[in-house]
């Protein structure tokens, strides 16, 4: 029973060493037990193409070196009229703490719902945008542990990708990866999307070198690339792996596609 | 004017509690999404494990690592207020981001500047256009840019000691105060000035700006030095780099002057004007 | 400085190692001194047993091999060196970083502590290899008038000295122009 117990005082001083209440620092600053964040592990990946966009996460997820689920999605379908969200228009992927994501992904959601009943339209990317990052900072003081990035078609029907750090600071990209494996892919990413540190073969030496002309990939292409980048982040990185949700918003909706990953 | 008094005589963040947060504001109308109500931690210290739980110097095993942004300048000349920025978002060592846009746009003739907490700066410098705008609709003409970095100055040091990070410029050129700049940080500072650098690369930027400012400067030779100023700080200082990002501010309003990649921009400083000394364009260092 | 008093001025931060060295160091007090007395010793009784005057380079290599051996010991040196010199024979200048760390860079121009972040991209921008010692000195009063201006400390003027190929001369240095921020 004293294992469980956080008083010492209570069960006599029967705790084993790793278990002792931290005392105050010696510089002052205190330690604080107040701690109500986990880490859940798993990485999100987005591109946006000329005409459409692709959302992708891995399916597992973890506390610790425990694998709680294989298969629990990151990526969601927002601002649907109906809770099956067959006429959703915009995709939010979230990684870090799994509570803090599904609360944001909720809260998105209604505000989304609401605005769509209030407007008798759906909400366009861009103002989703500004939204979310208005969400995430009225929690500056008490973040939403999450990674979050936005995904749909903007008003020019061009794919759009926005992402956001923990307290909502926010950017459109071209491509972004987050969570456990960002690290891993986002390298990748900048190579194989954006053509960072690629130049014309034979265009000069050292610095005269020119860079690869950057232009939109197709989207068969972009689905390899998205495939290969969570194959390689699974080999690398244990809270990633299991299954890979990908979702593919075009003029004609949303496509959802689940493909295996390596699950050991 | 009491509802007036009464809203200034407390801090901005006791006035909202944690108990009436979140449902509400699905019903409010459409200014509920900058209101004022931020959920706090329900602890005795919410800054403290606010700084335990973000802040990447304080503890470098933070769990929730914020973007942070880095070398920003601003100065006034004869032709009005250039502005200039790296563009590098880093979170402990990692480059989060090399296309940050650090220069704000508050509206058609108002900048602000990013350093600090990305996300702070941003939420508050839209904040800020809004009540900007808002000035506008009331009084049926444009704020000044004093009034505005007051507000904002006025603002932050409502929340002062609860962990907002930002270190911002404000520049604009209006009829009656010409160019003019204020910078303003977390800690309310506020400061009307010449010419200002904020973030890590400050001091690099300051070096090569100072030595050749004068506020008689041609418009060229202004933007030529601002850009020049942020090459230095990405050159010498690690968490700044990316893209140079360039505005001139005329009383007419803002003009962008470029969001152009350092990476060229050093090599033809280097070679065509024979700088950055300490570089060997052959890679091959010398031999000691 | 000691504590939080200036005890002199005009303390000469720098050692003449041989005819065509010098040596300037920065750090913690009595280790300074004492390691920079230690090198100049060493320096000048090669110079006397030989003959010959050791060359820039392999002086900065002797440097360095004592810091790291001292990095090593019980109670390390705390220096921090800037080493300049003309090479005797071939006549060419050359300067040395070195940290108490055992750190040896040869570059083109450097500083140390909190000069660093202000003269750096100043010389970055305004250095380049021809320029004479009326320009270099020049270009070492746009550093001090930036440190005069931004520095939150008076560090209370500079000695300047030059090491020429016809030896170490020094240079009368202005410290009393006053520096405002723009």
């Amino acid at each position: 029973m004293a294992m469980f117990s956080q008083n010492p005082v209570l069960n006599g001083p029967n705790y084993s060493f790793a278990d002792v209440p931290v005392q105050d620092h010696v510089d002052g600053f205190r330690e604080h037990r107040f701690n109500p964040y986990t880490d859940n592990g798993g990485s999100t990946l987005a591109i946006a193409g000329k005409d459409f966009a692709i959302m992708a996460g891995d399916t597992r997820l973890t506390a610790g070196y425990s694998i709680n689920t294989r298969f629990s999605p990151k990526v969601f379908k927002i601002g649907g009229s109906t809770s099956t969200q067959d006429d959703a228009n915009i995709l939010l992927s979230v990684v870090g703490f799994a509570a803090d994501g599904e609360a944001l992904k909720e809260r998105l959601d209604s505000i989304c719902k609401m605005y769509r009943y209030r407007h008798n339209k759906p909400m366009s990317v861009s103002a989703c945008a500004k939204r979310l990052s208005t969400i995430m900072y009225q929690r500056r003081f008490f973040p939403y542990y999450v990674y979050a990035i936005l995904g749909g078609l903007d008003e020019d029907g061009a794919g759009a990708v926005y992402s956001y750090d923990p307290v909502g600071s926010y950017e459109r990209e071209q491509c972004r990866a987050g969570g456990a494996a960002a690290s891993l892919i986002m390298p990748f990413l900048d190579n194989q999307v954006n053509f960072k540190n690629q130049y014309i073969p034979g265009s000069g030496v050292g610095h005269a070198l020119q860079e690869r002309e950057r232009q939109p990939l197709p989207r068969d292409e972009v689905e390899v690339l998205v495939k290969d980048a969570f194959d390689s982040a699974v080999e690398r990185h244990i809270e990633v792996g299991d299954g890979l949700q990908m979702m593919i918003i075009t003029q004609n909706g949303i496509e959802e596609k689940i493909l295996p990953l390596k699950k050991d | 004017m009491d509802t007036l008094v009464a809203r200034y005589s407390r801090p901005a963040a006791q006035r909202e509690t944690f108990a009436d947060d979140q449902h509400d504001d699905l019903h409010d109308d459409t200014t509920n999404s900058m209101s004022l109500k931020f959920a706090i931690p329900p602890i005795a210290q919410p800054s403290a494990w606010l700084r335990a739980a973000t802040d990447d110097r304080a503890n470098p095993q933070c769990p929730i690592k914020i973007a942070h942004g880095t070398t920003t300048l601003a100065f006034r000349f004869q032709g009005g207020i250039i502005v200039a920025t790296d563009s590098r978002a880093t979170a402990g060592n990692w480059i989060a981001s090399q296309t940050v846009k650090k220069v704000i746009e508050i509206n058609n003739c108002l900048l602000g500047t990013m350093a600090g907490g990305a996300a702070d700066c941003q939420y508050w410098l839209a904040w800020l256009g809004m009540q900007c705008r808002l000035h506008e609709l009331r009084h049926k003409r444009r704020i000044s840019v004093a009034a505005a970095s007051k507000i904002l100055a006025n603002l932050v040091y409502q929340y002062k000691g609860m962990g907002l990070s930002m270190g911002t410029m404000c520049a604009g050129v209006t009829k009656e105060e010409g160019p003019a700049l204020y910078y303003i940080d977390s800690d309310g500072t506020r400061l009307a000035g010449n010419l200002f650098c904020v973030g890590s690369g400050q001091t690099f930027a300051y070096g090569v700006l100072d030595a050749e400012y004068r506020y008689d400067l041609s418009e060229e030779e202004a933007l030529a030095l601002g850009s020049r100023s942020i090459l230095a700080a990405t050159h010498r200082d690690a968490y700044s780099g990316g893209f140079i990002n360039l505005y001139h501010v005329k009383e007419d309003g803002w003009v962008k002057h470029g969001f152009s990649d350092t990476n060229p921009i050093f090599w033809k400083t280097k070679l065509e004007s024979g700088e950055f000394t300490n570089v060997t364009s052959d890679f091959v260092g010398e031999r000691v | 400085m000691r504590g939080a008093t200036v005890l002199k001025a005009s303390d000469d931060k720098t050692r003449q190692l041989n005819k065509n060295t010098l040596m300037a160091y920065s750090g913690e007090a009595g280790d300074t001194v004492q390691f920079a007395e230690y090198i100049q010793a060493n320096a000048q009784l090669y110079s006397m047993r030989n003959e010959t005057d050791l060359s820039p380079s392999a002086l900065a290599n002797y440097v360095r091999g004592e810091l790291a051996t001292s990095l090593r010991s019980r109670k390390p040196y705390n220096v921090n060196l800037l080493l300049g010199g003309v090479d005797p024979i071939t006549h060419k200048p050359s300067l040395f970083w070195l940290d108490y760390l055992a750190s040896l860079a040869p570059v083109p121009y450097a500083a140390h502590g909190y000069a660093q972040y202000y003269c750096l991209s100043i010389l970055d921008k305004h250095h380049s290899p021809g320029i004479s010692l009326g320009e270099g000195i020049k270009l070492l009063e746009m550093c001090t008038d930036e440190l005069k201006r931004r520095m939150p400390i008076d560090f209370k003027g500079m000695t300047v000295k030059a090491v020429t190929k016809n030896g170490i001369v020094d240079i009368e240095f202005n410290d009393d122009k006053i520096v405002k921020c723009a």
